[in-house]
């Protein structure tokens, strides 16, 4: 049983008159508390690759799989609903809501995946306070370092409990002690709550934690 | 619930004010010249709203009250004599010359009968006694003559069609709407000013009804009576005469322009504000995409920030509005916001804000979630 797999998964954009085909059959699966690195250089596939597995695009051809279910592509709103129940994103430039504190980051994802009220303010206390950043859920993103600002992203995407957790060059916009940290808060978010990470990244410092680590290039998957 | 819509609308205040601004703006564009025109119109009919007459016998196909011809006044009698009619009397309107201290003269609407206070005109008497009118050459003015005639008050004479008048007393509020002075004076004295034109002619005949007639049926029995002659009942006769300012002068299309580039203006700021706002925050848009929101979950973001900019901005732009009243009385000119019209300018500002908000719709339907991983 796995939380993520992709079988054969293709994709092709068109640009102008020309196809291009970016991903060429990736396969790949993630198990409960699996931390997975998947590592390549610019242009190979990577980030399409990402999207497809969080269910933000359809592939061409190949089936993906989240929680045991397969992702019916055929209509945005399945996606949507894969997304909120299931996935929990991590980006690279943080993206969180520049209007709303950390708290209310974490709420607003809450609110959106069905829980409103006390419960959705008192689930994103707890979910601030498991990053360490108790003392800082009234502030604004700009009153926030960069390792504070992933912490609120990453409590973001915990909102909900879902299976799956995509981080996108989480520790890029970050110096390498606080990367560290980050790194090891997605460790032990893996270990001890069951769920499955996929880090994409081109930082080294990600094999420390990663269960495996998978590289892509052109479009393929190598182990 | 956080109300991601509201924070982001309040976090950048300049945009907000901006936005805010330019509702605002229009609602006092569009409330003034409304009431400027509502003020016009009011004052085209006041006369033939406070008279307590419920019917009018006009000239034949007379347009409306002030451009009128006379007919002989002896057609009283006939009206007189229709069962179901309690009164009735001659009232003279005609345009007459009055010459001023300065050597200047200026034109004013002369309203005669035998007696005012029957009939309930002037209806606010500032000065002196209606009734007097009838005991001399005498003459009463609005006040807001003061304006073109400079000032005056009882006890100076003024030469009208040539003839030296006492003025007797001053009334407030009966304005026409071409602005034109209003003056009172008797019926006789009336047609002794102006013999060729108003000797043994009227210009109405005004009917006061028995209680319990029926207003239709004496309306038709007078019109048999006087074949040449229009007979209106007062709401009609008052219709009648708006309708010509509106539709056969400039005035109704001017207005109509006026509120239709201050609605444009409203429009283009809140559009052009909104739609760079959505700009800016696309990724932010993709990013509620991505954690599992909709699209709905968006217009409704959207359509919230529009509902605010709307009722600040209507709120931010009545305010002026009505500060603005004594300003535009001082300037002779009526301005009237009555509610239906408030309301009407308060659901129309929602609407076009709504409506900007449109094409920030189209963008954010148009938005690839997967943007969120472009740095």
């Amino acid at each position: 049983m796995f939380n993520l797999a992709a079988e054969d998964v293709t994709k092709t954009f068109r640009e102008g008159r020309e196809t291009v085909e970016v991903l060429k059959g990736a396969s790949l699966h993630l198990a409960p508390g699996e931390v997975l690195a998947l590592e390549g250089p610019s242009g190979s596939g990577k980030t399409t690759q990402l999207s497809i597995l969080g269910c933000l695009l359809s592939a061409t051809s190949g089936k993906v799989q989240v929680a045991g279910k397969l992702v019916d592509a055929t209509k945005p709103a399945k996606l949507q609903a894969v997304r909120r129940q299931h996935i929990g994103f991590v980006f690279q430039q943080f993206n969180l809501f520049p209007a709303l504190t950390a708290l209310e980051n974490v709420e607003y994802a809450l609110n959106l995946k069905g829980t409103a009220g006390d419960e959705a303010t008192r689930q994103a206390r707890e979910l601030i306070a498991r990053v360490g950043l108790a003392d800082r859920a009234k502030f604004l993103p700009r009153d926030l370092s960069g390792g504070q600002k992933q912490r609120v992203a990453i409590a973001r995407a915990l909102a909900a409990s879902p299976s799956v957790v995509l981080a996108d060059e989480p520790t890029a916009n970050l110096d390498a002690s606080v990367a560290a940290q980050i790194l090891d808060l997605f460790r032990e978010l893996a270990r001890t709550e069951g769920r499955s990470l996929l880090i994409v990244t081109h930082d080294p410092k990600v094999r420390r934690v990663a269960d495996r680590v998978v590289h892509i290039e052109a479009g393929r998957i190598a182990a | 619930m956080v109300d991601l819509g509201l924070k982001t609308l309040l976090h950048d205040k300049i945009r907000f004010l901006i936005t805010v601004s330019g509702v605002a703006f229009a609602v006092t564009l569009v409330l003034v010249q409304v009431g400027l025109f509502v003020g016009l119109l009011d004052n085209s009919t006041i006369t033939i709203r406070k008279l307590d007459a419920d019917l009018w016998i006009t000239s034949k196909n007379s347009p409306n009250l002030d451009f009128v011809h006379q007919f002989p006044e002896s057609n009283l009698y006939r009206a007189r004599a229709v069962p179901g009619v309690a009164r009735a009397d001659n009232l003279i309107l005609s345009f007459m010359q009055v010459s001023l201290p300065t050597g200047a003269e200026e034109t004013a609407i002369v309203y005669a009968m035998e007696d005012f206070r029957r009939w309930g005109i002037p209806w606010q008497v500032t000065a002196g006694n209606v009734d007097d009118l009838k005991r001399g050459s005498f003459v009463m003015f609005d006040e807001s003559a003061s304006k073109r005639f400079g000032a005056f008050g009882v006890g100076d004479y003024r030469e009208v069609n040539g003839q030296r008048l006492k003025i007797i007393g001053t009334s407030r509020e009966a304005k026409s709407f071409t602005t034109t002075p209003l003056a009172f004076m008797d019926f006789r004295r009336a047609q002794e000013l102006q013999p060729e034109l108003l000797g043994g002619k009227t210009s109405y005949i005004v009917v006061k009804l028995a209680a319990g007639a029926n207003v239709a049926a004496v309306q038709a029995e007078l019109q048999r009576r006087l074949p040449y002659n229009d007979v209106f009942t007062s709401p009609a006769w008052a219709e009648r005469s708006r309708g010509y300012w509106v539709e056969n002068t400039g005035i109704g299309f001017n207005a109509f322009l006026t509120v239709f580039l201050g609605c444009l203006v409203g429009v283009v700021v809140v559009a052009q504000t909104l739609y760079t706002s959505t700009m800016e925050h696309l990724k932010e848009f993709g990013t509620v995409k991505a954690i599992g929101g909709s699209n709905l979950d968006i217009y409704r973001m959207l359509g919230k920030q529009a509902t605010v900019a709307a009722v600040l901005g209507f709120v931010l732009g009545y305010v002026p509005a009505q500060l603005l009243k004594p300003v535009i009385a001082s300037a002779g000119l009526k301005l009237i916001i009555a509610p239906e019209i408030t309301v009407v300018v308060l659901v129309g500002t929602l609407l076009l804000c709504l409506v900007s908000a449109l094409v920030s719709f189209r963008k954010v339907a148009s938005i690839d979630p997967a943007l969120v991983f472009r740095t």
